[in-house]
């Protein structure tokens, strides 16, 4: 993404610092609303000027962090093309998957906008997308069925070949792994398509929706 | 009245999903907060005795009086409509029930409530309770001349009791106010009105004291900081005269390094402060000169009371203030640092939740945490050498 030296601001490093924040709290609300965790670890914060749901697990915690850590370098140079977290249940097999669907916004309104004037509402127009995809997360349990007991989560990135190539090369973070995900855990069959929320902005464009299994137990 | 809004709610609630509380139907529609809740009550009637489609869930605001802790208090809760009857059966009096939201969600907890009210209530600040049941003739917003006396009154006796407070201590407290206000004061001509007022009414404040005929020591210290703050010379042995008189030993020592000192370079962006051993002993950074002097004046100092002093250091400072506006600022900063303490109270502000605008958190920190890191680094090679000599600005 353009480098604006002016500021001293890599742009794309902005955004993806942006997202990435947004998808660890996504992710810990989604454990919240779909059950995966009992509730007991789960603690009020604040984020976005709003409650939201962060479990105190630090394992779990540190599980989420490592996890976008490694996602984030793709976010920032366009190569991650979807973040889902994918909601298995016993056998591991899906039943839901909570498809994030980043697309890297036009380069040519970023250029002439970035100036200090236009960042303070651009960045409170931004967090007031995201509180809004925040809002439709928690209430996302009208439009689906309940999960079996005993989910288990994962989180799969579609990227490009070259950037796995480059993530193996260039281990992120030692002792965490990314393999490449097995077919059944990418596609899933008897799938209904939710869509849950859409967001364009300057710096982000992102859609959210659920795939779903239709017979979840 | 006609029968229009019940096919809005019905929209709000089973097309998109909505929680629409009572509060958020009153806004958007434009009608008093009492027939939103009859509006809302009505809905829920209709919907549940056509006993199809949907299951709708509603959450209750029930507030009366009960006993608790053998004192009678009057509770006002929100209640989902399964605990309705649980909470009504323990309050000795219920003063009033009605329907707070309904939605299809089964709600979890009460976050997503205070979500959606959010945007509409910021939307409508200034007249929020323009369809509220809660009123008080004698309630009315501050023009923005009494706002900018309240803000001046607020900065005053804060910094008056710093003056009061004998000692070297005080110095670095009146120019840590200065200098956390002073993004604030300059971010504040970008981002809000009151910000900039509150910066200038504390120059004002700092003038006035300046030009104080009194020339008390500790006046004359808070008029040093001023004049820091306004960086005006490139001056490298900043530091009050009055205070090189107390203390000559170790003063002339500390002197005469501050002038070798040459301006720091750029590499102020550090990161909040990890656990790197804390350093004891924070000079200017003169390599040679401080080796020999170091043991010496290390035992000096460290049976001396501990002192902070201060000193200008050129800085690239590039932060983010409340609104979220991001700027890059060089100059002159005065900074405090203590030769024999240890980082004081860096954390304590260092530590920032994450939020939105702090995406660009790298950069935003405590000056001083920076100058003392800097000053840390710039320790001779005897000592274990810190982390923070490697953060520089990305």
């Amino acid at each position: 993404m353009a480098t604006l030296t002016r500021q001293d601001l890599n742009f794309g490093q902005v955004a993806a610092d942006i997202l990435c924040e947004f998808l660890e709290v996504a992710i810990h609300l989604i454990l919240y609303v779909r059950e995966i965790y009992p509730s007991g670890i789960f603690q009020k914060r604040k984020k976005y000027s709003v409650p939201v749901q962060m479990s105190c697990h630090p394992e779990l915690n540190q599980y989420i962090q490592d996890t976008l850590h490694c996602v984030k370098p793709l976010i920032e140079k366009n190569e991650a093309e979807k973040v889902v977290v994918v909601i298995m249940d016993k056998e591991h097999h899906p039943v839901e998957r909570f498809v994030f669907e980043i697309s890297p916004p036009p380069l040519l309104s970023i250029r002439w906008k970035l100036c200090i004037f236009l960042i303070c509402t651009l960045l409170s127009h931004v967090e007031q997308l995201l509180r809004a995809m925040i809002l439709k997360i928690s209430v996302c349990d009208a439009v689906l069925d309940n999960n079996p007991p005993g989910c288990t989560f994962t989180v799969l990135v579609h990227t490009r070949e070259a950037a796995t190539r480059n993530m193996e090369k260039v281990q992120v973070i030692k002792d965490f792994p990314w393999i490449v995900a097995d077919e059944q855990d990418v596609h899933m069959e008897e799938a209904k398509l939710i869509p849950l929320k859409t967001m364009t902005s300057d710096i982000l464009k992102m859609q959210l929706y659920v795939e779903e299994r239709t017979q979840k137990t | 009245m006609d029968d229009l809004y019940l096919d809005n709610i019905d929209e709000f609630v089973n097309d998109q999903n909505k929680i629409v509380t009572y509060k958020w139907l009153s806004l958007t529609l434009g009608v008093h907060v009492n027939i939103a809740k009859q509006m809302l009550y009505h809905y829920l009637q209709q919907k549940r005795n056509e006993s199809s489609g949907t299951p709708l869930h509603a959450t209750y605001l029930v507030s009366g009086k009960c006993v608790e802790n053998g004192s009678t208090c009057h509770k006002v809760s929100v209640v989902r409509e399964d605990k309705l009857d649980a909470v009504k059966a323990k309050m000795d009096v219920t003063i009033s029930v009605h329907v707070y939201s309904v939605q299809r969600a089964e709600l979890k907890d009460s976050s997503p409530l205070y979500n959606t009210d959010y945007d509409a209530v910021k939307e409508n600040l200034k007249n929020c309770n323009k369809y509220s049941a809660i009123r008080c003739a004698a309630a009315v917003s501050l023009s923005s001349a009494e706002l900018q006396r309240a803000q001046e009154m607020a900065l005053v006796p804060p910094v008056e009791k710093e003056i009061s407070k004998p000692g070297l201590n005080e110095n670095t407290s009146a120019t840590s106010k200065p200098s956390a206000k002073q993004p604030a004061g300059i971010m504040g001509m970008f981002a809000s009105k009151n910000a900039s007022k509150s910066q200038e009414s504390s120059k004002e404040v700092k003038t006035e004291q300046k030009e104080d005929s009194s020339l008390v020591r500790e006046q004359s210290k808070v008029s040093n900081a001023l004049k820091v703050e306004s960086k005006d010379t490139r001056n490298k042995t900043k530091r009050p005269e009055f205070v090189d008189r107390d203390d000559e030993e170790i003063e002339s020592q500390q002197k005469k390094r501050r002038r070798i000192k040459k301006p720091q370079p750029d590499s102020s962006d550090d990161e909040v402060v990890p656990d790197s051993p804390p350093v004891h002993n924070v000079h200017t950074p003169s390599p040679k000169k401080q080796v020999k002097r170091e043991p010496v004046s290390h035992q000096e100092e460290s049976s001396e009371v501990k002192r902070r002093k201060r000193r200008r250091v050129l800085k690239s400072n590039t932060f983010v203030d409340e609104d979220g506006a991001f700027v890059t600022e060089k100059g002159y900063v005065s900074v405090s640092y203590s030769e024999s303490e240890e980082e004081p109270e860096p954390n304590s502000q260092a530590k920032y939740s994450s939020s939105l605008k702090q995406s660009f958190g790298k950069r935003k920190e405590e000056k001083r945490e920076k100058s003392q890191k800097k000053t840390s680094t710039a320790n001779k090679p005897t000592k274990q050498p810190s982390i923070m000599g490697f953060l520089q600005k990305k």
